[in-house]
């Protein structure tokens, strides 16, 4: 039964097979394909970005983060990487950004709050100079150190791989990490820690 | 993956038959909700329309279709409208790894896993958004449940998945399914009922339904992040959550009921039968369980089902390092 389903199969597609090879002189090579891909994730990424930073609305702009992650996870599959694109999308968007989105629920945001207030030139000039800042680093760097990166044949950048360095080359980092994030959970349980049998103004005031 | 146009008119196609899928289902499972909720309650359930009214969501989706839009005031007017077709969309990605036979996947991704709870991710922004553009207390209140209760419930979720991956050494759907037998007891319910009883806990959970459908509570909350939505917005998010209940099953039957696999004669048909006991599983305990408290909601979660899943992948990683 599952053979004569993947005739079926194969001969539904053989049509497109043949008008593929019929126009395959004037599609786009697979080169032109991945420009053309790569601008676009790059339009996703800074429209994201614009929308972000220039929103007045927190939830709208907050939506332009969740656009540039989206973006993000795109660059991710164009690098032939799915599972960090996935993985993207699963922290940065699927529990991140919610939990921003949650923050700004329990605060008091109609629009006309202080969110909404232009920053002063000065703030932009210094907040775009902060923007600027890891891009004069680590663009340089990256591009003078280009031929020194391990090269890895397309396709060969699969999830046992990504697995097998992180816990055997790459173990000091991986385990850093995991303790620095236990670390802000533990401050974030602290600070958030109300001791029983006092009321919220009293915790505060310790 | 090769880009070729023959995947992409199969990618199309597949989406297509998803749409279809979604609304049928959606058409079929209201008709099965309301005849097992009078069954339950001892009552007939709709009877007037057709034999045994089995016309009767038929009509409800007629009267959905040609509702006024009636749109409140003050809202965020962007928001307000791209809610609903953020619900509606990523559903379509979602079913494209789910295997319905060997070679009968839309799409056959290594991570189809991972694709799947990364893009059901995008499901819990657009309840958020619905429930903050709509400018209304009860929605920004269901709306603020619903982000608790998701990013909640996916963490056992997620583990539970995992024990199975840890089994396989995979994160395709196909492949696990191939790992397992035809037989019920080659199942990996039969290895892991631990991870199938989380699961099928923290689903319930995760497509808001009851005893957990606290995000829209029709008692406390009127409907939740959608009550300020009608006609064809209320259908679209009532749609999807129909589609992510179909969905989280279809994954239930892949990882823990040998999906595709059957005695006798291995084929899509067992897929959907066994998607669809789960589907009458889910329908059966929201009828007979009372709504939890929120506190009780959360910490079912947080107390019981997360340290539970830990021990389980313990015990799991442990069994495949050293057995």
């Amino acid at each position: 039964m599952d053979q004569a389903i993947e005739k079926l199969l194969a001969s539904l597609w053989s049509p497109f097979d043949a008008l593929e090879a019929l126009i395959a002189g004037w599609l786009p090579g697979q080169q032109v394909a991945a420009i053309a891909a790569f601008a676009f994730y790059v339009l996703v990424l800074l429209a994201g970005g614009l929308m972000a930073v220039g929103c007045r609305n927190l939830v709208r702009a907050m939506l332009g983060l969740v656009l540039t992650f989206l973006g993000v996870a795109g660059m991710y599959l164009l690098l032939a990487s799915p599972f960090l694109a996935f993985m993207q999308l699963l922290i940065y968007v699927g529990a991140v950004c919610v939990l921003i989105f949650f923050a700004i629920m329990l605060t008091k945001n109609t629009g006309e709050g202080e969110e909404s207030k232009l920053p002063s030139p000065a703030t932009a000039v210094y907040g775009i100079l902060a923007g600027l800042l890891p891009l004069l680093v680590l663009g340089p760097l990256v591009i003078a150190g280009a031929d020194r990166l391990p090269q890895v044949a397309y396709g060969q950048t699969d999830t046992r791989l990504l697995g097998e360095g992180l816990i055997t080359r790459d173990v000091v980092g991986f385990e850093l990490i995991s303790i620095i994030l236990l670390v802000a959970m533990a401050g974030a349980v602290f600070l958030a820690w109300r001791k029983p049998g006092k009321n919220k103004n009293e915790s505060e005031a310790d | 993956m090769d880009l070729s146009i023959a995947n992409f008119a199969q990618i199309i196609i597949a989406c297509l038959l998803v749409i279809a899928l979604m609304v049928g289902n959606a058409v079929v499972m209201v008709y099965v909700e309301r005849k097992a909720c009078g069954f339950i309650q001892r009552r007939p359930g709709p009877y007037e329309v057709g034999p045994r009214g089995i016309l009767q969501a038929v009509c409800d989706s007629m009267k959905l279709l040609g509702k006024q839009i009636y749109v409140p005031g003050n809202i965020d007017w962007i928001l307000y409208f791209l809610a609903p077709v953020l619900a509606f969309f990523p559903v379509l990605l979602l079913y494209l790894p789910i295997p319905f036979g060997r070679h009968l996947t839309a799409m056959n991704v290594d991570e189809g896993i991972l694709l799947i709870l990364a893009f059901s991710g995008l499901g819990v922004v657009s309840n958020i958004l619905a429930g903050w553009a709509s400018n209304n207390k009860y929605g920004i209140l269901g709306a603020a449940r619903a982000v608790s209760q998701a990013v909640a419930y996916e963490i056992p979720m997620i583990m539970a998945l995992l024990a199975i991956v840890f089994l396989t050494g995979s994160l395709s759907l196909t492949e696990i399914v191939e790992r397992q037998g035809s037989w019920p007891w080659q199942w990996n319910i039969v290895v892991q009922p631990l991870a199938f009883f989380i699961y099928l806990v923290s689903l319930v959970g995760e497509t808001n339904r009851a005893p957990f459908d606290l995000p829209e509570a029709e008692s406390e909350l009127t409907a939740g992040f959608h009550t300020e939505y009608s006609g064809m917005g209320f259908a679209l998010f009532f749609l999807s959550e129909y589609a992510n209940m179909l969905l989280v099953s279809f994954v239930c039957a892949a990882f823990f009921l040998g999906g595709y696999k059957g005695p006798f004669m291995d084929g899509f048909w067992w897929m959907f039968i066994k998607a669809y006991a789960v589907m009458v599983f889910i329908v059966w305990i929201r009828w007979t369980f009372p709504r939890v408290r929120f506190d009780q909601l959360l910490n079912i979660n947080w107390r019981w089902l997360l340290p539970l899943s830990i021990l389980n992948l313990w015990v799991t990683a442990v069994i495949v390092r050293f057995i």
